[in-house]
């Protein structure tokens, strides 16, 4: 009897013992669902992608806690992006660069050498990375998994939550995950309110010029996405699995009523639409304009109706991203969206959450 | 008397069916052409199609003359001079090497143009003037500058097929990881476009991209002509052609820079198309044999054969969407090719 005592009070022992050393312990589950434990909030972070997204959530000094990062991902990939963020904060230029996740070129040794509490990874990083995730693990560099990618609310709630739990701002990535999901909320509701006939939309990435047509996206990928929730009917659903060009013939036979040319700041090809920090939004206009002469363009409905957005490539995948889907949906549905500002919500999600102005070009639409 | 009598009718009756094959061929490309252009995604009638082709002054300002002479007539075209140029340079390339297994691609020229059109791309070289033909033309650099390598190479190790072969091999392998740098350098965006380009598509083909081809094409045609009998000769192995009096590393040389003009100029505005340059002169072979007055000619008209139906194939598998004609062709090729092995027993050569 007095054993079995002993044991029970052992073992509740252990267990208060156990619970208060758990309380100190930060549990996470990532959007894989993968369960991870830190330590405490992360001070040393192996970055890979989603760095716009990470200092919203983080707040100021947020790369003093930043170690490594992808680099080719921003520098290469948003350098108007990255340019306008390393001016105000150079440490970003400085960072320890851990190679492409993407391409096999990733420096494992140089991230493990970094010591890093925990290493944040987009979910296609993390389908890149394969095995090498569990030689990470097994150097003691737990592996967390965020996706704006996947462009649906649950997702990106997660993954802010996700990033907030890590970095220890969860109020902060409360706030911005609670705002996000009422932006979107809001936009559905005023859809569904609206009714009516909904309008064929075409979209084509505008990275090749009006000279060839360029790549469109099909259901539910990402602008394919945009425009589903936007209450649109993308001519491609259907036709596209997820990205691919459309037959120029099937373009005009659709007669869509709406053209959105995502851009960015492709400087090297004078063709693109170019679009991002530092961009004069003539000049993306003036980019946009050359494809209304493409041949058979001129008789498209949404040619007629002067229907022909931009949109800032960049932007989709992000947490502002509802600002793209509002400027979209207001397009779409004018008296909907009539009190609506897309341009003021964008400028003012920048003036709020990060330390740099919007300044650029964003979103457009010929006049 | 009687047997030579014999020996010209068999002759004769050979040469019959070898324009009889012609004939046919000539036949079945023209009713794919017209199928290309009759077919689309917007279904557009047979009988507006026709009237729209032949009275387009009728049709001012209808969205019915954009589709077909905007859209449909110059991919078709394309194809037309594409096939027809590879499915050439194939034969020349299989004659000059005599190896079966050769093809415009072999000696790298395809895997150039493709690194040329891939720096152009990314580094986003624009021409003052032709900035429409900045890609085209660095792809066509770029082969040239390929096949002059091995033309340098061969030139200084005397011209025979193996150490063209050799050095053909070694600049594809160069070519191809230069390729392959410039695609890891790539943002995603940019990887797509450079990727569509190697995979070869009909969506950049437009009226510029057909003359430059077609030009291409019709300029170099002669020069075949006339080295026709001088090919035939050079079949039957570089001693016999040496008997004849033939030159044999001086013609050998003049198909080389031919070949590469008419590979540069199919691939350069399209991207690489593969596997037409090697099935179509066997198909052609098969038919007609050696003579190249009628092989020539038989081999772009299947070149062309499997390059239209490979657009209409496209178009019927997924209307709307623009599978890239590259990875059809090769679907289309290949039952071809495997028909040819099975039905020639003592092998391809």
């Amino acid at each position: 009897m007095k054993k079995k005592i002993l044991v029970i009070l052992g073992l509740t022992l252990t267990t208060i013992l156990f619970s208060g050393h758990a309380k100190a312990e930060i549990k996470v589950t990532d959007v894989l669902g993968r369960e991870r434990v830190l330590a405490a909030p992360a001070q040393r972070v192996l970055l890979g992608f989603y760095f716009e997204d990470f200092l919203a959530i983080t707040g100021s000094g947020a790369y003093e806690r930043v170690v490594g990062i992808s680099k080719g991902a921003w520098h290469n990939w948003r350098n108007s992006q990255w340019k306008a963020y390393s001016a105000v904060i150079p440490r970003i230029d400085k960072l320890a660069d851990i190679g492409g996740t993407d391409n096999a070129s990733f420096n494992l040794e140089l991230a493990i050498s970094l010591r890093p509490d925990v290493a944040l990874l987009a979910a296609w990083q993390f389908k890149a990375l394969g095995e090498t995730v569990n030689r990470l693990e097994a150097a003691g560099i737990p592996v967390v998994v965020v996706d704006y990618n996947a462009q649906t609310v649950p997702t990106h709630v997660k993954s802010t939550l996700v990033i907030g739990k890590v970095m220890g701002s969860e109020q902060r990535a409360q706030t911005l995950a609670d705002e996000y999901k009422a932006a979107v909320d809001d936009v559905t509701a005023r859809i569904a309110k609206a009714g009516g006939a909904t309008k064929r939309v075409y979209v084509e990435l505008g990275n090749k010029g009006a000279g060839e047509y360029g790549n469109s996206y099909g259901k539910g990928y990402m602008w394919g996405g945009v425009i589903n929730l936007a209450g649109g009917k993308n001519i491609a659903d259907g036709k596209i699995e997820r990205t691919g060009p459309l037959n120029p013939e099937y373009v005009l036979s659709e007669n869509p009523e709406l053209i959105l040319i995502p851009g960015s700041y492709w400087v090297k090809n004078d063709k693109a639409v170019l679009m991002g920090f530092g961009v004069d939004i003539k000049e993306t206009k003036a980019r946009l304009a050359t494809y209304l002469g493409r041949p058979g363009w001129s008789g498209l409905d949404a040619v007629k109706s002067r229907h022909v957005l931009a949109l800032y490539h960049g932007g989709a995948r992000t947490l502002y991203d509802y600002a793209f889907l509002q400027y979209l949906a207001k397009a779409l549905y004018p008296e909907a969206f009539k009190d609506v500002d897309p341009q003021e919500n964008h400028r003012r999600f920048y003036e709020r959450y990060l330390p740099i102005k919007a300044q650029g070009s964003f979103m457009t639409r010929i006049d | 008397m009687v047997t030579s009598r014999l020996i010209i009718e068999g002759y004769r009756a050979a040469q019959w069916q070898r324009i009889m094959a012609l004939c046919c061929g000539f036949g079945m490309v023209l009713v794919a052409i017209l199928s290309d252009i009759a077919i689309g995604p917007s279904f557009l009638p047979l009988s507006d199609v026709w009237s729209v082709l032949t009275r387009p002054g009728a049709y001012q300002g209808s969205q019915m003359l954009v589709i077909v002479w905007d859209i449909r007539l110059p991919m078709t075209l394309t194809a037309v001079v594409v096939g027809a140029s590879l499915a050439v340079a194939g034969v020349e390339m299989q004659t000059i090497l005599r190896n079966p297994l050769a093809s415009p691609y072999t000696l790298g020229i395809s895997a150039a143009a493709g690194f040329g059109a891939a720096v152009a791309i990314l580094f986003g070289i624009s021409l003052p003037f032709i900035g429409w033909a900045s890609v085209p033309l660095m792809a066509f650099i770029s082969a040239l500058s390929a096949s002059l390598g091995v033309w340098a190479i061969g030139r200084a190790r005397g011209v025979s097929p193996n150490v063209l072969v050799l050095a053909g091999i070694a600049m594809l392998f160069l070519f191809q990881s230069l390729q392959s740098l410039i695609q890891y350098m790539a943002s995603p965006e940019i990887l797509q476009e450079i990727v569509f380009w190697l995979f070869g598509s009909l969506l950049k083909a437009n009226w510029t991209s057909f003359m430059v081809s077609g030009a291409i094409f019709v300029a170099v045609l002669p020069f075949l002509i006339r080295d026709t009998w001088k090919l035939t000769a050079l079949g039957m192995g570089d001693e016999n052609a040496r008997s004849l009096g033939l030159p044999v590393e001086r013609l050998r040389l003049r198909m080389l820079v031919l070949i590469s003009l008419l590979t540069a100029g199919a691939v350069s505005f399209v991207g690489t198309i593969g596997f037409i340059g090697l099935v179509a002169p066997h198909i052609a072979r098969g038919l007609v044999g050696e003579d190249q007055r009628y092989l020539i000619p038989l081999s772009a008209f299947c070149g062309i054969f499997i390059m239209v139906c490979a657009s209409i194939l496209s178009k019927i598998i997924s209307p709307g969407a623009m599978i890239p004609i590259g990875i059809v062709t090769a679907v289309i090729g290949v039952p071809f090719l495997f028909l040819l092995i099975l039905r020639n027993k003592g092998g391809l050569t």
